[in-house]
C-alpha cells in the first residue's frame, strides 16, 4: 500500500470540494516529476514481487478457523527483530539468502500482510534463483513472529470472510459506523485512519453501500433461483441497510457489501524497472494484453463467503468493492452534477496504450475513453505529448477519495502525495510509475493481474515467468497489440470457471516485427545510375490492413504453448518464445534446470495437465466427506482446507490431497530428493 | 577459389525463424539465412516492386521474382558476401563496456585443421566488425564430432570420453591462447566437453577454458562427474541448443542453389541455370550474441558461415 502517513482526513462530502485542489496539486508535481526525469537513461532492470499473505488461527483439532487481526502486532514484532539484525543480527539465520532482510509492510485488511524482498532483484539469473528462497524465507519469518497456531497463507481470499458467526480472532460484531456492513466488522480494515476512511468516503460517494455479487455455482443440489441465505433484510441501523430492501442482493449471486470483500484479496504483484521512459511505456503497453491470460492462468479463487462461485479469479469483486461511481456516473440518472459517465471502475483493465511506437495504431484504443481535457490541456502546456497527457488526464477524472487538510496548506513541488493520491488510487491492471521524487529510481511499470498462488514455488514461477517474457519484449522487439476493448472482454472472459481450458482471449496472431528493409530499398532502391540514398535506417512501412485481421481467438494453451499444427492460426508460444530468449543467453545448467521446472509448471497449467489453484480447491470441496453438494463450503471443509493449504507450504506436502495433479512433481525440483 | 561469406545480420527482429522447435538443431541458423537473402534480394532490388510489369530476363522463368545476385551480394577480391553487409550499419546502441558480448565458433568438419588459426581471426575480426568492438566476453569454440547423446547421462558423458580428437583439439586451443593474451577475448570456453575429455584437456593447455558449454537433453540431468569436476575447477557448465554439424555441405548447397528456397547464386546445370560452379565446402560458423549486461536485453545476434568454393 502506499503512503501512510498521519494526520486530519477530510469527510466526504468535505474531500469532494477539494478534489479540484488535489488534481491542480497533483498535475504540477507530475510536471515537475517528468520534467526533471524525462531524460533519464540507462537505468538498470530491477524488479521487485510483492507477495501478500493471509493470516489465519488453525488448529488441527478445532473445527473453527478464524481470521487473526493480529496484523499490528506481528508487525511490531517484526520490526523489532528486524531493528536487533540491523544492529549487530542476533537472528543469523535471516541473513542466508540475498543478503538483505525481506521487508513487513501493512495491507488493507487487519488480517493480511505484505512482503517484498529487502532489495530489488537484478537480471543476474542467480538472482531468479534466489526468489524462491527469499519467499520461503518471507513466510519462515513471519511465521516465526506470530502466534504459535497463527499461520500466514497465501490464498487470494479467505474462504469465510463474512460468513455469520466468528470469523475473526478477536471477534468484533458487524454493522459499524465506517464500513455499514452487515457481515464485516470496521476492525476488519486496517485501524490506520487512511482505510478506513478510504472505505467510508467510497461509500459515500457513491451514495450507497458498495455492491459485490459473485454468481453462485450452481450445484446438483443447489436450490434454485437460489437466495443468499445469510442476507439480512431486517436491519434498520443505517440508511444504507435499506440498500438489499432495494436489490442490492439479487437471485442467484452471493451478496457482499464491503470493500474488505475485495480489497482483503491477495495478489502478486511484479514491478520493473525500465531502461527510460520510453522503455517503460512500451513495456506498459506490451504486458497490458498479457494481463487477461495471466488472470486466467493463476485462477485460485472460487469460494466467497462459505459458497462456491461460478468464476475463478477474484479481479471484478476488487472492482466492485471500491466502486466509487455516482449513480450519474454509472449511467443510473442523467448527468446533473457530475461530469461524465464513466464505463470502469478506479479498479479495472486498463483504458489507455501510451507507447509512441509507430507500431501503435488509433484503431488500438479505446473509443469510450473519458479523459479530463483541462488535465490534458495543462499536461501539453508543460510540455507532455499528447499520447501520455491522455493517459493521466484519464487517471485524474476520478476523485482523490483520502484527502489530509494538513496536506493542502502548501503546495511542495517536491513531493509527488496529490499525484499519488490519484495515481494510487487507480488500481489498473498494468500501472506506469514515475520516478518517486528525491530517489534514484527510475521509471517503472507494476504487472498487477496475477492472482496469489498457494505456494511459494508457484509464485516463483509466475515471477520469474513475466520477468523473462519482459526481456523476450525487448530483445526480440515483440508487438502484442490488440485493441483495448479486445483486452476488457479477455478480462471478463477470464472470470469464467475453468476460462484457462474452456474459454478463447483474444490476441495477437503475429508478435513479430516487420523486418527492417535495407536502407536502400527506403526511397525505392539503387537507382539505375548507382547512386544510393543516404544510409538511414528507416521504419518498417506503416501496417494498414483491416485491424481485426491483427487478431484471432485462442486458448491459453495455444497463447502459451504455442498453435498446434492443425489451427489456423500461427501463433509461436510465449512459453517457446522465453525458451529461445534463455537460450541465446549464457545459462548455467542449475538456472536452467530451476527455470526449465518453472516454464514446466505454467506450460502445463495451460494445457490442463495440471490444476489451477481454484481448480484444487473445488475439487477438494467437491470429494469432501461434509459437502453435500448444494454449494455451501462449511466449517469443517473450510476447516480442513486450510489445514491442507497450511500443509502444502509446510510438513504435510506429500499428505495434501492431489498435489500431484495441482503441483505435479515440481514442488521439489530437482536436486533435491524425490519419492 | 573464393571465401563466401555468408551472415544473417541482426537476428533478433528476424521473426518466427528464430522461435525455437524443440530439440538441438541448426534451423536458427537456416531459416535465418534463408529470410536475410530473401530480405537482401528485397531490399537491394530496385524494381521489386514493378518486377511483374517488367520482365527482364526470359531465362527467369523458374524463379521470376529472384533478382540476379550481382544486386544482392558483393565480391572484393577473393571474398564473396552473401548478402552485401553495409558496414555502416554495423555497431552497437550503447558503450562496448555495457554489453556481454559471447562469441561461439563452430569448427565444421570438413575444414582443413591446419586452417583453425586464420579461420578463428577471421571469425572473430568479422565479429568485432559488425558488432564495432574490439574484444569480446567469451569465446566457445565447438569441435567437430562431439555430442552429449546416450541412454543415459552417465552413458553420454563415457561415450563422449572418446570422441572428438584431443591431439587436434589441443593443438587448435593455441590459437584461442593467443587471442586471450591479447586480450582480444577475455574468457575461453569449449563446448561438448564430457568429464574425462575434460579433465585430459585441462591437463594439457595454458590458459585454461572457464567455460564448458554442454547440450543435455535434460539439463536437470548433467553427468555427476562432469558437475563434480566442473565444481572442483571452477568451470560453469553453460546450457546450448546447437547441434554440432551446425552446416552439412548439403544444407549450404541448398541453401545456396536454385530450388524454391535457395538463393539461386550456384549454378545449375540441369535447367541451364547460370551461377557459380565448383567443390562448395563449409568451414566454420560463427555465432555472436551481444547482451545488454543490467538489463538482460539481446540487442544483436547473428551469425556468419564461411564457405570454400573450389571454381
Amino acid at each position: 500500500m502506499g503512503l501512510l502517513a498521519l494526520g486530519t482526513p477530510l469527510d466526504w462530502p468535505e474531500a469532494k470540494q477539494v478534489a479540484n485542489h488535489v488534481r491542480e496539486w497533483g498535475i504540477e508535481q507530475l510536471l515537475a516529476v517528468w520534467n526533471k526525469a524525462k531524460g533519464k537513461e540507462r537505468d538498470a532492470l530491477l524488479w521487485g514481487d510483492e507477495v501478500e499473505y493471509l493470516v489465519v488461527t488453525y488448529k488441527d483439532g478445532t473445527p473453527k478457523v478464524t481470521l487473526s487481526l493480529r496484523q499490528a502486532d506481528i508487525l511490531d514484532a517484526l520490526a523489532r527483530d528486524e531493528t536487533l539484525s540491523e544492529e549487530g543480527g542476533c537472528v543469523p539465520d535471516l541473513q542466508l539468502v540475498g543478503g538483505a532482510l525481506p521487508i513487513f509492510h501493512p495491507e488493507f485488511g487487519r488480517f493480511m500482510l505484505e512482503a517484498t524482498p529487502g532489495k530489488p532483484w537484478g537480471i543476474g539469473f542467480r538472482d531468479l534463483l534466489d526468489v524462491e528462497p527469499n519467499m520461503k524465507l518471507r513466510r519462515k519469518i513471519a511465521k516465526e513472529h506470530m502466534n504459535p497456531e497463527e499461520y500466514p497463507i497465501t490464498l487470494t481470499t479467505y474462504p469465510h470472510l463474512g460468513c455469520p458467526g466468528t470469523f475473526t480472532t478477536p471477534y468484533y460484531p458487524p454493522s459499524g459506523n465506517k464500513l455499514r456492513s452487515q457481515f464485516v466488522p470496521d476492525e476488519i480494515a486496517n485501524p490506520h485512519i487512511r482505510f478506513p476512511t478510504l472505505a467510508a468516503n467510497i461509500r459515500s460517494r457513491r451514495g450507497h453501500k458498495v455492491q459485490v455479487n459473485v454468481p453462485v455455482f450452481k450445484d446438483k443440489n443447489t436450490s434454485w433461483p437460489w437466495k443468499d441465505p445469510t442476507v439480512n433484510y431486517d436491519l434498520h441501523k443505517y440508511p444504507e441497510d435499506d440498500d438489499v430492501r432495494q436489490g442490492a442482493a439479487p437471485d442467484n449471486f452471493i451478496h457482499m457489501d464491503a470493500m474488505a470483500f475485495g480489497m482483503g484479496s491477495c495478489c502478486l504483484q511484479i514491478t520493473f524497472q525500465a531502461k527510460n521512459i520510453t522503455e517503460g511505456r512500451k513495456m506498459y503497453d506490451q504486458l497490458s494484453p498479457l494481463g487477461p491470460i495471466l488472470l486466467a492462468l493463476t485462477a485460485a479463487t472460487p469460494i466467497y463467503k462459505g459458497f462456491l462461485a461460478d468464476t475463478d479469479v477474484r479481479w471484478n469483486q476488487i472492482s466492485a468493492a471500491v466502486d466509487d461511481r455516482t449513480p450519474e456516473e454509472l449511467g443510473e440518472k442523467p448527468l446533473q452534477n457530475d461530469r461524465w459517465r464513466i464505463p470502469k471502475s478506479r479498479y479495472a483493465s486498463n483504458s489507455t496504450y501510451i507507447s509512441e511506437d509507430p507500431r501503435l495504431r488509433k484503431e488500438y484504443l479505446d473509443p469510450n475513453l473519458i479523459v479530463d481535457a483541462d488535465v490534458k490541456q495543462k499536461l501539453m502546456n508543460g510540455g507532455m505529448d499528447s499520447l501520455l497527457a491522455t493517459h493521466f488526464a484519464h487517471l485524474f477524472i476520478r476523485d482523490p477519495i483520502v484527502v489530509f487538510s494538513e496536506d493542502l496548506e502548501k503546495l511542495d513541488l517536491d513531493k509527488s502525495d496529490h499525484f499519488e493520491n490519484l495515481q494510487s488510487t487507480n488500481w489498473q491492471h498494468i500501472r506506469f510509475k514515475p520516478p518517486p521524487t528525491g530517489s534514484d529510481i527510475g521509471w517503472r511499470v507494476e504487472f498487477r493481474p496475477m492472482e496469489i498462488q498457494i505456494t511459494d514455488f508457484e509464485n516463483a514461477a509466475f515471477s520469474v515467468f513475466i520477468v523473462l517474457i519482459t526481456r523476450a519484449i525487448l530483445s526480440y522487439d515483440l508487438n502484442f497489440y490488440i485493441p483495448i476493448p479486445k483486452t476488457d472482454e479477455n478480462m471478463e472472459t477470464a472470470h469464467k470457471r475453468d476460462a484457462v481450458l474452456q474459454d478463447k482471449f483474444f490476441f495477437r496472431k503475429n508478435p513479430f516485427p516487420t523486418r527492417y528493409p535495407r536502407p536502400y530499398s527506403a526511397n525505392g532502391g539503387v537507382t539505375p545510375t548507382g547512386t544510393t540514398t543516404p544510409a538511414v535506417l528507416s521504419r518498417p512501412p506503416t501496417p494498414t490492413g483491416p485491424v481485426e485481421d491483427e487478431y484471432a481467438l485462442m486458448s491459453i494453451d495455444e497463447i502459451m504453448n504455442g498453435s498446434k499444427p492443425d489451427s489456423a492460426n500461427n501463433f509461436p508460444g510465449l512459453i517457446p518464445i522465453v525458451e529461445s530468449y534463455l537460450d541465446s543467453m549464457n545459462v548455467d545448467v542449475e538456472t536452467r534446470c530451476e527455470l526449465a521446472s518453472y516454464l514446466d509448471l505454467i506450460r502445463k497449467r495451460a494445457n490442463g495437465s495440471l490444476w489451477t489453484a481454484s481448480k484444487w480447491i473445488r475439487n477438494f470441496v467437491d470429494s469432501h466427506e461434509d459437502y453435500k453438494h448444494d454449494s455451501v463450503v462449511g466449517e469443517t471443509i473450510n476447516h480442513d482446507l486450510i489445514g491442507a493449504v497450511i500443509g502444502l507450504e509446510g510438513e504435510g506436502k506429500r499428505e495434501a490431497k492431489d498435489v500431484d495433479r495441482f503441483l505435479g512433481r515440481f514442488y521439489r525440483p530437482c536436486g533435491g530428493e524425490t519419492k | 577459389m573464393t571465401r563466401l561469406i555468408l551472415s544473417t545480420s541482426n537476428i533478433m527482429t528476424g521473426g518466427p525463424s528464430i522461435i525455437r522447435k524443440p530439440g538441438a538443431s541448426n534451423l536458427e541458423l537456416t531459416n535465418s539465412l534463408r529470410s536475410n537473402f530473401q530480405n537482401a534480394q528485397q531490399g537491394y532490388s530496385p524494381s521489386s516492386r514493378s518486377k511483374a510489369s517488367s520482365p527482364s530476363n526470359g531465362e527467369e522463368d523458374e524463379s521470376p521474382q529472384r533478382p540476379s545476385p550481382s544486386i544482392w551480394t558483393t565480391r572484393e577480391n577473393t571474398d564473396f558476401y552473401i548478402p552485401t553487409i553495409d558496414w555502416t550499419l554495423s555497431g552497437l546502441a550503447e558503450e562496448p563496456s555495457q554489453y556481454d558480448i559471447t562469441v561461439k565458433l563452430f569448427y565444421l568438419p570438413g575444414a582443413d585443421i591446419k586452417d583453425r588459426r586464420q579461420h578463428t581471426q577471421d571469425a572473430l575480426q568479422l565479429v568485432m566488425k559488425e558488432l564495432g568492438v574490439c574484444s569480446v566476453d567469451l569465446l566457445i569454440v565447438s569441435f567437430p564430432g562431439m555430442s552429449f547423446e546416450g541412454d543415459c547421462e552417465w552413458d553420454a558423458d563415457k561415450k563422449n570420453s572418446a570422441q572428438g580428437n584431443d591431439d587436434e583439439e589441443v593443438a587448435s586451443w593455441a590459437a584461442l591462447e593467443e587471442l586471450y593474451d591479447q586480450g582480444v577475448v577475455k574468457k575461453l570456453g569449449l563446448a561438448e566437453y564430457g568429464s574425462e575429455k575434460l579433465s585430459r584437456f585441462l591437463k594439457r593447455v595454458r590458459v585454461r577454458p572457464k567455460v564448458d558449454q554442454v547440450n543435455v537433453k535434460d539439463c536437470c540431468n548433467v553427468p555427476p562427474p562432469l558437475r563434480q569436476l566442473a565444481k572442483l575447477e571452477g568451470i560453469e557448465l553453460y546450457v546450448h541448443n546447437d547441434c554440432t554439424n551446425i552446416l552439412p555441405s548439403g544444407t549450404l548447397r541448398e541453401l545456396l542453389g536454385q530450388g524454391s528456397q535457395g538463393a539461386g547464386v550456384l549454378s545449375e546445370a540441369k535447367r541451364g541455370i547460370d551461377g557459380m560452379k565448383g567443390e562448395l565446402t563449409p568451414e566454420w560458423v560463427v555465432k555472436y550474441t551481444a547482451v545488454v549486461r543490467d538489463r538482460g536485453v539481446i540487442e544483436n545476434k547473428g551469425y556468419f558461415a564461411v564457405a570454400e568454393l573450389r571454381e
